[in-house]
């Protein structure tokens, strides 16, 4: 055989694994748990984006009366899942609560990854003072519990849906810029980033156009369950009371604070926003969890 | 091993003056002051004037900030505004309560996990390996405060079997030497007063555990798989261990290696994150009293209180690193 028929041979032999993306994509597509939170999730978002449509109420309509003299009237067939104190219906701001969570995930997280993606990649490609600097301060950062600090930046921001988003967002900082320094720790020495500097790249290039996109996998996967714990933290937040200020907003985290004085005689009214918050946060990590899988080196090719 | 233990103590130094500085600047970041939350809004401003001067607060920043690393350096960690207890005072009483729920949930979380693991990739692909999976799963999912409400809302409301608030019966007068309780029910050797003690824990280290608990199952199983077909668990076989010592001995011993990793990180975050939990059963810890604290615009508690959570996290953290280089002798520390 040639040479030439001899790397022909290979090629075909290795055009069915197209790339880690592809591959991951295949083994994503296999994976039962990954297909059930991306159901999840998907659900979700569908609820999210026709709130308006799908509930059969408003989530503020207030109604006193009907609440009558003990807190509160049950399931029935016009309020499948009771009312809550005021007299709104609990499964139509459970729907609108999806609105809420999925932003507060969306929100938290790409904060928390742009300001940690932008320390960490310049820390590990700069290195040196820069990098001491950067990840000395991520230590600090580690160094105080996450829901403490979050408090704390609620505390200095005043309480709210947004301050308690950037909270949550800026205690991922540290996590997403360690990760990102190995990563680009790992890449700047490969021959690639070496080719490109030969050829006179810019710094700032081979950083963003050669680095970024092949230290990205890990990051992924670690978005899609900070998105996970990004909603149990704000909704804990939510808890606290250092949420929306507005009572009316339907927060699934705010729901639960105000059933706690209610657990003996309306317990249903926990129930909802509870299992909202389990079910959703159960479909990002699902699809983390299986990101993790699908995007291991070491299984590239068993798809 | 000394070096090495001398060196990670030096590093505590560099991280705890960060930490400090922090925690002083976001003080001052914050709105509203100590004397207004103290005095009310309608203080005179001769009123606000003197409780300033009285905490120092009229003084340049750099001078706040060298103060108070004298403070702390002389163990003062200053008095609480709201309580005018000291803080040093305050840890001490409510420091035992977070530790004492902390160790709680870790045990239940290990005395379940473990047992959970280990069975699960011993039986790997069977449907409990999937059920325990599951279950890990949806107990990294359930938020902690809702895991809370549920177990309040069924042990303590419902069937009425466990209290779910406070550390003991409120009505009971008690001596707390120690502030363990359970271990002052045992040195004053009162029985009614250790079943009263544990009654009150059983809940919240439940709930706190949920999450090591669910962590500790996967990390068992995934370490069980990994140990499991290394060739000296294949020799100890072959050469007709029983399989009881071969699990203990061969496989279980080594798979606790990643286990005590993750003990050591989740017990420093269930000692200074038991916020939540704290706050759904009243319990008198730290983590409630940083959340009031915060409510309260309590500078000192603050301070002192994060501080004091700081060094805890990296010290456990230490002893970790530390229990993991004795527990692995095939680890040798530069």
């Amino acid at each position: 055989m040639s040479v030439v028929e001899l790397e022909a041979q290979e090629l075909a032999l290795e055009s069915p694994t197209g790339g880690l993306w592809v591959d991951a994509w295949a083994r994503l597509r296999r994976n039962p748990g990954a297909i059930t939170g991306a159901a999840l999730v998907a659900s979700f978002i569908v609820i999210a984006i026709f709130a308006p449509l799908i509930a059969p109420h408003d989530p503020t309509e207030v109604d006193i009366l009907a609440v009558g003299t003990s807190c509160c009237p049950g399931p029935s067939a016009h309020h499948w899942l009771g009312i809550d104190q005021l007299g709104r219906d609990e499964l139509s701001r459970i729907i609108f609560g999806a609105r809420y969570s999925l932003v507060i995930g969306v929100v938290a997280v790409s904060t928390g990854l742009s300001i940690g993606l932008l320390l960490g990649s310049i820390a590990g490609y700069v290195g040196g003072l820069v990098d001491s600097l950067i990840m000395r301060l991520m230590d600090i950062m580690l160094a105080i519990p996450g829901l403490l600090l979050a408090i704390g930046l609620v505390a200095m921001l005043g309480p709210g849906l947004w301050q308690i988003m950037i909270a949550v967002g800026v205690t991922n900082v540290p996590i997403f810029a360690r990760l990102l320094r190995g990563s680009v720790l790992a890449q700047r020495e490969q021959d690639f980033v070496l080719a490109a500097r030969a050829v006179g790249v810019r710094r700032r290039q081979i950083l963003f156009s050669h680095i970024l996109p092949n230290a990205v996998a890990p990051v992924i996967v670690q978005g899609t369950l900070a998105m996970a714990t990004a909603i149990i933290d704000v909704a804990g937040l939510g808890f606290l009371g250092l949420g929306p200020q507005d009572p009316g907003t339907p927060e699934w985290g705010t729901m639960l604070t105000q059933v706690d004085r209610y657990l003996q005689s309306a317990p249903f009214l926990a129930f909802g926003p509870g299992v909202a918050i389990v079910l959703s946060v159960l479909g990002f990590n699902l699809i983390g969890d299986g990101l993790r899988e699908a995007l291991d080196p070491k299984l590239r090719g068993r798809a | 091993m000394l070096r090495f233990v001398v060196r990670r103590l030096l590093l505590l130094v560099p991280i705890l003056l960060g930490v400090s500085i922090l925690v002083f600047a976001w003080i001052r970041a914050l709105p509203g002051s100590p004397a207004e939350s103290l005095l009310g809004e309608r203080a005179t401003p001769q009123a606000v004037a003197q409780i300033r001067h009285q905490y120092g607060l009229d003084k340049p920043i750099y001078v706040q900030y060298w103060n108070y690393l004298k403070t702390i350096g002389s163990g003062n960690l200053g008095t609480s505004i709201a309580s005018s207890r000291t803080v040093t005072y305050e840890i001490g009483h409510r420091f035992p309560a977070t530790v004492e729920l902390a160790l709680a949930a870790m045990l239940f979380a290990l005395a379940v996990g473990i047992p959970l693991g280990f069975w699960s990739a011993k039986r790997y692909g069977s449907w409990f390996d999937r059920a325990s999976l599951v279950a890990s799963l949806i107990g990294i999912s359930i938020p902690i405060f809702f895991l809370g409400l549920i177990l309040k809302y069924i042990f303590a409301v419902r069937l009425g079997w466990l209290p779910s608030i406070q550390r003991e019966d409120v009505t009971a007068v008690r001596p707390h030497p120690t502030n363990f309780f359970i271990l002052d029910a045992l040195l004053n050797g009162d029985p009614g007063a250790l079943w009263d003690a544990i009654k009150h824990l059983i809940l919240p280290a439940i709930a706190l555990g949920s999450i090591p608990l669910a962590i500790v199952t996967r990390i068992t199983r995934a370490a069980v798989l990994d140990v499991q077909n290394e060739d000296y668990v294949r020799t100890a076989k072959a050469k007709g261990l029983r399989p009881l010592t071969v699990d203990s001995r061969h496989v279980l011993r080594n798979a606790l290696l990643p286990i005590s990793t993750i003990v050591g990180l989740q017990t420093g975050l269930l000692l200074s994150g038991a916020v939540l939990t704290e706050t759904i059963f009243s319990w008198p810890g730290v983590g409630s009293w940083l959340k009031d604290a915060i409510f309260n615009r309590d500078y000192p508690v603050l301070q002192g209180g994060i501080l004091f959570l700081a060094v805890v996290f990296v010290v456990v953290n230490l002893i970790v690193d530390l229990s993991y280089a004795i527990i692995n002798p095939r680890i040798r520390l530069q």
